[in-house]
Formats: C-alpha cells, sequence, structure tokens
C-alpha cells in the first residue's frame, strides 16, 4: 500500500521548544487518520509544517511521492494538499459559493484578459464538484449568502467545503468540529467517512474523542510535539499511555499536573509570539 | 572631497527638519497607531499662519465659511462664521509684532489642529480598517493644503526668518577648516532638532504621560484597565506631535516656501520609519542621516563623471524612498503593528451584473453633454472622463486587491512623457511651444503602447516591495516613490526629453488616420469632438472590462488576499503573482488616463504629476466608492474639475478650487466613517434597493392600510 503523505523526523522548534519534535507519521493513500492530543501538544503546529506555514528544523515531509519541502504554501495546496484552519480563515467579501469557486478553478497567466472580455467559460465538472461540496456540508441553500451572514459553526463548514471544493488528494482537517452545535457536528460527523469515496485520504485534527475515534482508520496521540502512542481506534482506547497523556487518569496523575506545568509556559511563549 | 564632506555636513539642516517631522510622526504613531500622511501638512499650516501674523496681524483659523457670499444669503448676514482673527494692530516692516508672542499664538494654533485631528478624524475612525486610517490621514493632508490655498493663496512668501533661523545671517565659513561655506541656520536647526528629541524622550521616559502612553501603546486595553483613557492619550499625543510640526514649520520657513513644508512629510515618513515608528531619538538620528545622504548626493551629481541621466534633484527627492525601502528591507515584517481594540471590515466590493446598462447609460448622458454643450462643458466632460479610467486603476489596485498604492498618479505621468518621449520627432509642434521636444519619432499607436509597457513595467517594479510588506507601510513606500518619479524620471531633460522641465508639448496623436487630440485648432480651446467620442469609447470598455475582471476568477482571487492571504494561499493562490498581476493592470490602466490626458493638452508639466494630484485623486474616487466602477464614475464627476463642481461653480459664478478640495477631504473623512470606503455609488444603489425591496413586501401590519389607500384613490 501506498502513503500520500509522509512525515519523517518532522521537527519544528519554537526559541528552543520543539513544538513538534521528531514526528514520524503516515498516512495510506485512501484512509482516513487521526491525529490527537491535548492543548498545545503540537497538532496544528504539526498541520501548519506539513502545509509550508512553518519552517521545519529537520525531517522531511513526503507528499504523493515527492518531497514537498521547498515548496510554498500555494505549491503545496496547487499539488492536492489542502487545510483547512481552526479559526475561520474565510474571504469575507465573497459569498459563499464565491469562496468555494476561488479554490475550484485554477488560473492561468491569460485568465485575467479573459476575464476582461467575459470570455471565461464555466467548467461543468468545476461546477459540480462545488455543488456536490456545498451539499455535502449542508450549506446549499446559503450559496449566495455572505459567510457573515451565517451561524458560526456554518461557516466553519464553509472552510470544509472550500477545501473540498479545491479537489485534493489529502485533506487535512484543523478541528473542524470545535464551535459546531450538535446538528452542524451531525452533518459534518455523517459525511466525513464519505470524502474517502471522491478520491481523497483525509487527516483529522479534533479534540473530539468520540468523533476521531468513530471515524478514523488509524489514529495517532502527539503529546509534548512527540508522537506516544499509534493504533486503530481500538488500540487507542486501551492505550494506557493516551490515558495518561490525554485523559489525566491517576496513573498518569503526577505527569498530567508537570505537564499543564509545562503547557501553561508553553502557551504563554505562543501568546508572547 | 572636502566639497562632499561639506555638503553632507551641510545637510543637517534640511536633516533637521525630517528629524522634527519624523519625530512628530513618531509621537503620532505611538498615541494613536495612524501614521500621519498630512503632518507635514500641519507644519505648513502653521508656518503660513506664523507669517501671515507677523506681516499682517491676522490670524486664519483652519476653516472656511461655508455659506456662501451672495444673494439673498448676503442680506441674512448668515456668513458670519470667523475665519480671519486680527490680533496685532498697525503691522507694518518696521513695526512686527512681538516674535514670542506670535510664536506662541501659533503653537496654540497647530495644538488646536492636533485637537481636531484627534475629534473629528482619527477618534471616529479608531475602528476602521487601515485603509480608512490611511485615507482619514490623507483627508488631513489634502484638507490642510487647500486650507493653505484658501486662506493664504498658496503664494510664495519672502520670510527671512528670525534670530538663528535667519536666512540672510552671515553664514559659517570655512568650518573646521574644510573650506565652502555652510548656512548659520543649519547649525541653529540641528540643535532645534536635537534639543527637541531630548525634551520629548524624557517626556517620554520620566513622566506619567509618558509611561501611560507606553502602556497603550503596548495594550489599549491593559491601559484602558488600569485606569488611563486610551482615547485621552490619543487627543494628548495628537495635540504634542501638531506642536512639534508647528514647531518645525516656523523654524524652517526661511529656507523653503511654506507651500512646500507638506511634501517634505515624506522625509519625515523615512525618517519615523527608520526609528521604528517608535523611536524618538531613532527618528530624530534617521533624519539628519537622511538630510546628510540627500545633501551628498546632490553634491556628487555636481561632479563631472556623474551621469547626466540621473539629475541632482532627482537624486535628493529618491533618498527617502532608499531609506525607506532598506528600512523596510531589513526590518521587513519586524515593524510594529501597535496593539489595538480592534480592526474593522474592509469595504464591500459587490459584483456588479448589469453593468453593460449602466455603462451605457453614462454613454448617453456623456454624448448629450459633448454634443449639445459643444462649446462649453467638452473640456470639463474631458477632463472627468480622463479623471474616470485613472480611477478604474485604484478600484482594481486598491478596492479589489486592497493594496494602498498612492503612486499609480505617478505611473500615469510616466507613461504620458514616454509617450510624448516615444512620439516627438524635433520638430516645433504649434507655435506656442517653447521647448523643441527631440525623440524616436514613433507613429501614435506604438508610442501609446510602448509607453504602457514602461508604466507596466515601472508599476511592476513598484509593486515588489509589496510582496514583502502590506497596508500602510506600502502607502508609505508609494508617496515616496511620487516624488522619487516625479524628480528623478519626470524632470529630467537627458530622459524624457527638453520640455520636461517646463512644458512638455504633446505631438498630435491620430489614430487611424484621425486626429484624436483634445486641441481644437480652429477655437483654440481643448474642445475637438473626435477626442471626447474616443475618451468616451476608452472610458466604457475599461468601465466594462474592469466590472467584468471582478465578476471573474481573477476578481474573487483578488477579493480572497484582500480578505485574507493566509487562506488564500491555503486555497492554492499564488499571492505573490497575483498581487503583481494587480499591479500591472492598475498601472495599466493608470498608463492609459496619462496618455489620454497628454492627448488632451497642448503640453505637460510635473507639476500635474505632484503628491497632491494623486491623493486628491484616491481621495475622490474613495469618496465615490473605492470598490465599484461605478465609484470611480461618480468620483470623476465629483473631482474638481469635473463635470458637478463646474455645474455648481456655473450656478454660483465662481467656486474657489481650493474649497472643492477642502470639501473633498471632509466628505472623504466623513465618508470613511460613514460608509467604510464603500462610497456614495454603493450607498446609493443600498437605497435604491431596500427603497425597492420595502416597497415589494410591505410589512404585514401595515398591508391593510395601504390596501384601504388604495381603495380610497
Amino acid at each position: 500500500m501506498t502513503n500520500i503523505l509522509e512525515a519523517k523526523d518532522l521537527t519544528v522548534t519554537f526559541g528552543g521548544l520543539n513544538a513538534c519534535d521528531h514526528v514520524d507519521l503516515e498516512v495510506p493513500t485512501g484512509k482516513f487518520v487521526g491525529l490527537i492530543g491535548p492543548n498545545g501538544a503540537g497538532k496544528t503546529t504539526f498541520i501548519d509544517a506539513i502545509t509550508g506555514y512553518v519552517p521545519t528544523s529537520a525531517g522531511n515531509a513526503i507528499f504523493d511521492g515527492s518531497d514537498i519541502g521547498e515548496l510554498k504554501p500555494h505549491e503545496r495546496a496547487q499539488s492536492g494538499l489542502v487545510r483547512t484552519f481552526q479559526s475561520l480563515e474565510l474571504f469575507e467579501d465573497l459569498s459563499v459559493r464565491d469562496n468555494l469557486l476561488v479554490a475550484a478553478y485554477p488560473t492561468k497567466w491569460y485568465t485575467f484578459l479573459a476575464d476582461m472580455f467575459h470570455l471565461s467559460s464555466k467548467n461543468s465538472e468545476i461546477e459540480e464538484r462545488v455543488d456536490w461540496a456545498l451539499e455535502i456540508m449542508g450549506l446549499s441553500d446559503a450559496s449566495d449568502s455572505m459567510p457573515t451572514d451565517l451561524s458560526h459553526g456554518r461557516r466553519k463548514l464553509v472552510g470544509v467545503a472550500r477545501a473540498l471544493a479545491a479537489k485534493p488528494k489529502l485533506i487535512l482537517l484543523d478541528e473542524p468540529a470545535a464551535g459546531l452545535d450538535t446538528s452542524e457536528s451531525q452533518i459534518l460527523g455523517g459525511h466525513l467517512r464519505e470524502f474517502l469515496n471522491h478520491d481523497m485520504s483525509v487527516f483529522l485534527i479534533d479534540h473530539d474523542m468520540g468523533l476521531v475515534l468513530s471515524v478514523c482508520d488509524y489514529i495517532y496521540v502527539l503529546d509534548f510535539g512527540k508522537i506516544i502512542a499509534a493504533g486503530t481506534p481500538a488500540e487507542i482506547r486501551e492505550s494506557s499511555a493516551v490515558k495518561a497523556a490525554y485523559l489525566g487518569e491517576q496513573a498518569g496523575e503526577i505527569q498530567a499536573q508537570e505537564g499543564e506545568r509545562m503547557r501553561t509556559q508553553q502557551q504563554g511563549q505562543e501568546a508572547e509570539k | 572631497m572636502e566639497a562632499l564632506l561639506i555638503a553632507l555636513i551641510a545637510g543637517i539642516g534640511a536633516g533637521g527638519l525630517y528629524a522634527m517631522l519624523g519625530s512628530g510622526i513618531v509621537i503620532a504613531f505611538r498615541g494613536s497607531g495612524v501614521i500621519n500622511f498630512g503632518h507635514g501638512a500641519v507644519a505648513g499650516y502653521t508656518a503660513y499662519s506664523f507669517d501671515e501674523l507677523r506681516e499682517t496681524g491676522s490670524l486664519y483659523l483652519p476653516w472656511f465659511d461655508p455659506i456662501p457670499e451672495f444673494g439673498f444669503l448676503k442680506t441674512l448676514k448668515l456668513n458670519n462664521i470667523p475665519v480671519r482673527i486680527d490680533i496685532f494692530d498697525n503691522v507694518a516692516f518696521d513695526n512686527k509684532p512681538n516674535l514670542a508672542l506670535t510664536i506662541f499664538i501659533c503653537l496654540v494654533m497647530s495644538a488646536f489642529l492636533g485637537l481636531l485631528m484627534h475629534f473629528l478624524v482619527f477618534r471616529p475612525l479608531r475602528n476602521s480598517p487601515i485603509l480608512g486610517k490611511v485615507i482619514g490621514s490623507i483627508g488631513v493632508f489634502l484638507y490642510l493644503s487647500s486650507m493653505i490655498v484658501v486662506n493664504f493663496g498658496g503664494q510664495n512668501r519672502g520670510d527671512e526668518g528670525f534670530s538663528g533661523f535667519n536666512n540672510t545671517a552671515e553664514p559659517v565659513r570655512n568650518f573646521l577648516g574644510l573650506g565652502g561655506t555652510i548656512p548659520r541656520s543649519n547649525f541653529y536647526l540641528f540643535g532645534a532638532a536635537i534639543l527637541m528629541a531630548v525634551i520629548i524622550w524624557g517626556l517620554y521616559r520620566f513622566t506619567k504621560f509618558g509611561i501611560a502612553t507606553r502602556a497603550a501603546e503596548e495594550n489599549e486595553k491593559g491601559a484602558a484597565l488600569l485606569g488611563y483613557s486610551p482615547q485621552f492619550l490619543a487627543g494628548a499625543n495628537w495635540v504634542l506631535a501638531s506642536i512639534t510640526a508647528g514647531i518645525a514649520g516656523i523654524l524652517f520657513l526661511h529656507k523653503t516656501q511654506p507651500a512646500q513644508i507638506a511634501l517634505f512629510v515624506v522625509g519625515g515618513l523615512g525618517a519615523a520609519l527608520f526609528g521604528n515608528l517608535t523611536s524618538i531619538p531613532g527618528a530624530t538620528l534617521g533624519g539628519l542621516f537622511l538630510g546628510m545622504i540627500a545633501g551628498g548626493g546632490v553634491e556628487l551629481t555636481t561632479n563631472d563623471w556623474w551621469p547626466e541621466i540621473l539629475p541632482g534633484e532627482g537624486v535628493r527627492n529618491f533618498m527617502p524612498l532608499l531609506l525607506i525601502i532598506v528600512v523596510l528591507y531589513l526590518r521587513g515584517d519586524k515593524l510594529p503593528i501597535r496593539g489595538s481594540i480592534s480592526i474593522g471590515r474592509q469595504p464591500r466590493a459587490p459584483s456588479t451584473n448589469n453593468v453593460t446598462i449602466g455603462v451605457i447609460g453614462a454613454v448617453g448622458i456623456a454624448l448629450m453633454l459633448s454634443n449639445i454643450f459643444v462649446s462649453k462643458w467638452e473640456s470639463i466632460l474631458t477632463t472627468t472622463l480622463i479623471a474616470i479610467v485613472f480611477m478604474y486603476s485604484l478600484t482594481v489596485l486598491v478596492g479589489f486587491l486592497g493594496q494602498i498604492s498612492l503612486v499609480q498618479w505617478s505611473i500615469s505621468g510616466l507613461a504620458a512623457y514616454t509617450m510624448i518621449r516615444l512620439m516627438a520627432d524635433g520638430t516645433k509642434i504649434r507655435d506656442t511651444d517653447f521647448a523643441l521636444n527631440t525623440g524616436w519619432g514613433w507613429p501614435t499607436i506604438l508610442a501609446f503602447f510602448g509607453a504602457i509597457v514602461v508604466a507596466v513595467i515601472c508599476g511592476l517594479l513598484i509593486g515588489l516591495p509589496a510582496l514583502r510588506i502590506r497596508g500602510v507601510q506600502l502607502a508609505v513606500v508609494t508617496i515616496a516613490a511620487v516624488i522619487a518619479i516625479e524628480n528623478l524620471l519626470l524632470r529630467n531633460p537627458p530622459l524624457m526629453g527638453d520640455g520636461s522641465v517646463s512644458v512638455n508639448p504633446t505631438p498630435k496623436p491620430s489614430w487611424f488616420g484621425q486626429y484624436v487630440g483634445g486641441f481644437n485648432p480652429d477655437t483654440a480651446r481643448n474642445d475637438y469632438w473626435k477626442f471626447s467620442l474616443f475618451l468616451i469609447i476608452t472610458a466604457a470598455l475599461l468601465g466594462i472590462a474592469v466590472a467584468n475582471l471582478r465578476r471573474g476568477q481573477i476578481g474573487r482571487r483578488f477579493l480572497a488576499i484582500r480578505a485574507n492571504e493566509r487562506a488564500a494561499s491555503a486555497a492554492g493562490i499564488n499571492v505573490a503573482n497575483m498581487k503583481l498581476l494587480g499591479f500591472g493592470i492598475s498601472s495599466g490602466i493608470a498608463a492609459i488616463a496619462g496618455c489620454l490626458l497628454a492627448y488632451k493638452l497642448p503640453g505637460l508639466q510635473e507639476t500635474q504629476f505632484e503628491v497632491f494630484g494623486g491623493l486628491a485623486l484616491l481621495a475622490f474616487v474613495y469618496l465615490g466608492g473605492i470598490t465599484t466602477i461605478w465609484g470611480a464614475i461618480v468620483g470623476g464627476c465629483l473631482m474638481a474639475g469635473g463635470l458637478l463642481p463646474e455645474f455648481l461653480g456655473v450656478h454660483f459664478e465662481s467656486i474657489d478650487k481650493g474649497l472643492i478640495n477642502a470639501v473633498g477631504a471632509i466628505g472623504l473623512i466623513v465618508n470613511a466613517k460613514v460608509t467604510n470606503g464603500e462610497g456614495i455609488a454603493l450607498l446609493q444603489t443600498d437605497l435604491v434597493k431596500n427603497t425597492l425591496t420595502a416597497l415589494r413586501r410591505p410589512p404585514d401590519d401595515t398591508a391593510n392600510t395601504s390596501n384601504d389607500e388604495e381603495a380610497v384613490v
């Protein structure tokens, strides 16, 4: 089986602190892989590093068979490695549908001329894909709304739909369920596995253990920048290391307290940045 | 070598002014987070007030009487808003008012200007997006520059200065044994700048006010929780900044014309950036350094080996741009973005759907004006249309892409001068021409497109810094580029021909055998109808093209970048390429406007392309609405020399051009607050839309009554 994404020994350093510490991680093609970990464990930093938003200090990221370490963020996105953001990062001046169209249509150097003379034709395949992305995220009725007119949760779904419209080979979802209400969560959770039927692999970060355990084929657990466990949902559920780090069981209480202290420090440092 | 050293040392004079202005810009930035482009204009207005007070004993308050003195209004005696206050009586050449008192009164007035700026401009705009704040400070610049024209006539003054700052004083000879002479006042200016820096630095360092300001600078909310009102601190800092500007203006009055002092803000901005926008000593050093390298640079150009193609004044005015670019390149993203409580949202940029109908309507109106009132309106119509074409370039770059470039009008100038150079063939074009312009003798159409290519390349070069910096920093770079282009590229006989330093005569343009210049030899006026037709077609086609651009894929990408560069790159958009594309398209359109202006007039002057002209155009397109082509059309009609003021001018017999800009500047600031830059055009559309919706869907509780009324009717 081939891997769509491989992180080898990936390390990200913020001022002496390893936010990602020699992370080895694989996403097999066509699979649904999750990454969990407590606040400040380095999950978002990992996605930022993979997509080119923070520089790595060591290690490689291999996407679709080639090393993407030198590529700029937009080049990674164009090659099919598409991410969503934890915070709302929408194009607020564009309608929901336009938000998706931006990501869906490629442009050439002469596109502006075609645009000026209104010669650009619609591509039915792309338009269908956009329709599908809107529908699967339950946004068909909001197609022409402005993002600011939607609820917070639906705006997050627009972000996911925008990533879907870009026709990714691998979609990296950064806490898509955070801030969603129950019905929105159900829309998302109910459709996540469907993504796999559209020629893509999925990499999911979330806090919602229930969601991650129910949809993923394979799960990595990150704490203090290190992978501390990996396995199928059943294995993760039983792992004592995960319980200690993530759930704060009695066995790991002292560790957890220590961890809390360090995390506070780490967050303080991040906030300073 | 000695000459160079002397020139470097003498540069501390101008450097002193840059240092003082730079310090003032830093004070205002620390207090409010605004980079004030109007800071030099405060200095200029105070300098004029000082001169006026000394020469005539009258103080002119910084506003005008808006009630016109004519007809029944005159009999009602409504025009009693005080503008002129006669303070000193019997002022004569040998009986000048007390110097200290005069300075004090003028500084009180500049403090008052600071209060006005705070309460009327920057406090209302405190939650506006960066564009709104930049526009606010441009509004200050335009307003005060216009008030200088309205209240003081903008004429040259012969003020010699006073005591140490007197330009007739015996110069220092053989300074440090280097030979050469240095004006005595340069040393006084240097000393004044240092003294001012020490006082302000001490104020920030040791007083409670200074500590509170620094606290608010770090974190407005935190300072507010500690009981310091950020708005009070901002106001106090505005007053302080304005007083320093006033001092700078009064001290520097003997060196230059007060009208020019407003433009020295560019050097002040360079100095402030050198001080990282936060350090008074840094800004002072930066200003002195800038003055010295500018003086030294000019000295270098007097050498035989210096290439003639780089004129001295050009080098002098290029130095601020060079300093700013170097500082921004070295500091890059590390320049402070001052903490403030919130950043407002960008103006909406809806796509225009029924663009063809709208444009046909506009064309119809334009055609009517050109046919029915041939002799009277043709010239005004073409001025309006050229302004509209130019404003499209700002719609694309500022409105769609969100890049605040103040240099596009200079790009127009560059295109116009290049076109003239390419077309000229060394023959005398009109009897009235002063200069014979030599050039390459290209045919009209080829020269037109050649000029556009040159302008686009220049626009792309200016766009390069935009890849690293954004927002107000780009505005600073581009305003420095304006004076650099004007003095280095336009006023440059080896490059642009002999006409470029006086009136640059335009060769007669002919497209496909038709003369399309604006100058009509039969009437000796700028009212040739074929030119109007040519312009109407160009403006209409470009308007449709810009509206189409917004509807298409590129327009969406521009707006995506304007909203969120991070998310745009995640959506696979090459932000750098798109920004360059925006600069390219905008510069191309600006170039067309510049060439058309050259067609209209028998000759061009480079002063048409100086800072004020470009800012006024930006002001009026912002007033009309920066995000749609309708905004450009409205803006073109509103601006000085455009249709609306000229119509009004006919009705009110005469309207001061300065007043139009002043009113425009007020409208600009109000517009930044009220419509967030969406402008009159969009406000208008919204009104129509809301009214229509209200008419179509009457609320349920009134439905019955309206039916009843219909029955009655």
